[in-house]
């Protein structure tokens, strides 16, 4: 069975899709920033691209520099085979929780 | 000819350079130049200067917290053990217990310190995280030994906390501390970096 992942990590890794091949450091933080609509920090972001990378989930590559950062090289990430699999089961072991339930849930007097 | 101004803005200097020391060699150029791209291009424009420039130390400070947290927890947690069991458990002789605390802070120290040089490649890496371990430790053995008295401020306790060094050693060693750290974490930095450069020549031959 493939990785069990945090909701943050499914976040990264769904941000890296999104990006396809613009998925580096800042535009990940970006994207994950957007889609969680709240400020995340840059160190977490960072954290969990480490940890997922060393997972095997995902590979990365430096990139060219630009005069914004300074001549930096940019490290653009890129899902791996066993990403697409943890993120497939992620996706499919919700789906399993909620399997005929209907949503939004509507508060019932059952539920009081 | 114009410069855009926002090219040109630059974070705190040492701001910048504690991040680096944080940071894995592999990533430092990459993810320095990740917050300076932010800071430049979507930061300053909105914010101004010098709020971009508490972003940029929220940051670092992030990054400084990510790579200090587990030790200083647990270096917190040994000494606020350590002042419970005196305060709980009164004794005359103290030997064995100053012995304990003193290995375990040694080794937590050491330990902070090999780990980040060997992470990074650099011994001044190593000692400025252990001293940041350190000083976020101080605090939190602050914030525990207060919730202990505050819980616990019957005669009996505060009498055993007086007999164990009193209240106020309780208040000023976790910052004295520092001093050790400084001498441990420059030896244990050398060990962690030259044991990486070794280890990286001998994959190479």
């Amino acid at each position: 069975m493939a990785d069990v992942l945090g909701a943050f990590e499914q976040a990264v890794l769904l941000a890296v899709v999104r990006l396809r091949e613009d998925a580096y450091g800042r535009a990940i933080l970006k994207e994950v920033q957007k889609r969680l609509e709240r400020d995340v920090a840059a160190g977490a972001v960072h954290a969990t691209l480490e940890r997922l990378e060393n997972k095997g989930l995902l590979a990365s590559r430096l990139g060219s520099g630009t005069p914004v950062r300074a001549g930096r090289p940019r490290r653009y990430y890129r899902l791996q085979p066993a990403g697409i699999r943890a993120l497939n089961d992620a996706r499919a072991a919700v789906d399993t929780l909620w399997q005929g339930l209907k949503w939004p849930l509507i508060k019932t007097r059952a539920m009081v | 000819m114009t410069t855009n101004p926002t090219v040109q803005a630059a974070p705190p200097r040492w701001a910048e350079w504690l991040l680096r020391l944080t940071l894995k060699r592999t990533d430092r150029e990459s993810v320095s130049g990740d917050l300076l791209e932010e800071y430049r291009d979507t930061v300053v424009p909105a914010r101004g200067k010098a709020a971009a420039d508490a972003w940029y130390l929220r940051q670092v400070a992030g990054f400084v917290w990510r790579a200090t947290w587990l030790w200083a927890v647990l270096f917190s947690g040994a000494f606020v053990i350590r002042q419970a069991v005196d305060f709980f458990i009164p004794t005359h002789d103290f030997i064995v217990r100053s012995q304990v605390t003193t290995y375990t802070a040694i080794a937590l120290m050491a330990a902070t310190s090999f780990w980040s040089a060997w992470r990074s490649g650099s011994v001044v890496s190593g000692v400025v995280v252990t001293i940041a371990m350190t000083l976020i430790a101080a605090v939190l053995s602050v914030a525990g030994v207060t919730l202990l008295l505050a819980i616990w401020h019957d005669p009996a306790t505060l009498k055993a906390a007086a007999d164990s060094g009193g209240i106020e050693e309780a208040y000023v060693m976790p910052f004295i501390l520092i001093v050790p750290a400084l001498i441990v974490g420059t030896i244990a930095a050398t060990i962690g970096s030259v044991g990486r450069r070794l280890l990286i020549q001998r994959e190479h031959v």
